[in-house]
């Protein structure tokens, strides 16, 4: 394998020291293997080892190491020095607060997960009932929601979320259209409230970049706005059925 | 004790400036301003109506005027874009399912193609 040098630029801020960020520029070597979560690798091992940033499994499955490649909100394992003959600027994932160099706080993302409560709600079966099967055709309408691995590059990609921070954000109407969406729960009525809330499913402008940057094709752009039409739907049952809070409706 | 101290990035009103994908979506919300502008016609147009023959008159000039014939001619193409668009975002939307298998978006999109050329082939008819 040819051997090259890459040029990286990292964006850098520590807060003991620093008052805002600023980049610095490392000359990395490598071949066309090495990926941007090398890179850094790299620089930690070699160049400076007070970088931070987050990674863990290296193969695109546990969402750590999402950051801004080049502007854009990639996985770094994901991302390759080959593809940026001109040069790889790194920076912290958008629209969130950084904490240390490509560390950012994504508290405003877990508190969003949490509260649209991402688990199998209502269902009182128990292990002796034995297992909850489903039909391939019940699954298949979940199923592609159900692959989000909470990277939180929906977040960087959404303008939304950057211009509003009560904006609940395409991850977390993903992750709660997916659970209302299985035949296996019964905590939609818990959830709507939430999607029907301004700062819910209407709150998206469908500008559609979060699917566009989603690394396991989610889809979070066509879910929100699936999460549309369940609020409408959500809407329209509470006119006729005024003395129920919420409903069991299949979307 | 905590050494905390994040830093907020702030978010310039240029936001949308910085990538093709945004600034393509800027352009296809801004496809409003020429069809307000071809609603206001619309409207003066009514009301002229209402008012009588000399002011429909008027309104029929207004028209004719090659400027207001160009933005019209803006508005027809911004809507199309945006149409384009919006159907082609329609099977993100409503995903459509058929004995349990996702029909293709491209029936989707061609299916709502197939109503606008109904509904325009309706309307040239009746006027």
């Amino acid at each position: 394998m040819t051997q090259t040098t890459y040029q990286v630029s990292v964006l850098r801020y520590d807060p003991a020291t620093d008052d805002a960020p600023y980049s610095q520029s490392f000359v990395v070597p490598g071949d066309e293997t090495m990926s941007v979560l090398d890179a850094l690798g790299y620089i930690k091992d070699n160049l400076d080892k007070s970088l931070s940033y987050r990674w863990s499994c290296r193969m695109a499955i546990c969402g750590s190491c999402g950051m801004m490649v080049n502007g854009v909100p990639k996985l770094a394992c994901k991302a390759f020095l080959r593809d940026y003959a001109k040069g790889v600027v790194i920076e912290p994932l958008a629209n969130f607060a950084i904490e240390k160099d490509l560390v950012v706080d994504m508290t405003p993302f877990i508190e969003r997960l949490e509260a649209i409560k991402p688990y199998i709600l209502g269902n009182d079966r128990r292990p002796e009932d034995g297992p909850n099967t489903q039909t391939p055709e019940q699954m298949a309408r979940y199923k592609q929601f159900a692959a989000c691995i909470n990277c939180g590059l929906c977040y960087a990609a959404c303008p939304q979320f950057g211009l509003n921070p009560d904006f609940l954000g395409p991850a977390a109407i993903a992750l709660a259209h997916r659970y209302n969406l299985d035949s296996r729960d019964k905590g939609k009525a818990q959830r709507m409230p939430l999607i029907n809330s301004d700062n819910g499913a209407w709150g998206c402008t469908f500008v559609g970049y979060c699917s566009k940057v989603c690394p396991k094709s989610v889809d979070p752009a066509g879910a929100v706005n699936q999460g549309k039409v369940a609020s409408t739907q959500d809407m329209v049952i509470a006119m006729f059925n005024p003395n129920k809070d919420g409903q069991e409706v299949r979307g | 004790m905590s050494n905390r101290k994040p830093y907020t990035r702030p978010m310039p009103r240029t936001w949308w400036l910085d990538h093709p994908f945004y600034r393509f979506y800027m352009v296809r919300e801004a496809t409003v301003l020429p069809l307000v502008f071809f609603t206001l016609s619309l409207t003066a147009g009514l009301i002229c109506l209402v008012q009588g023959p000399q002011a429909w008159q008027s309104w029929l000039d207004y028209m004719a005027h090659p400027v207001v014939i160009i933005l019209n001619l803006v508005a027809l193409v911004a809507s199309l874009f945006h149409a384009t668009t919006f159907f082609s975002m329609m099977p993100q939307v409503m995903p459509i399912r058929i004995k349990g298998k996702l029909l293709d978006g491209k029936w989707v999109i061609g299916a709502q193609w197939a109503a606008v050329a109904v509904i325009s082939l309706i309307a040239l008819v009746l006027i």
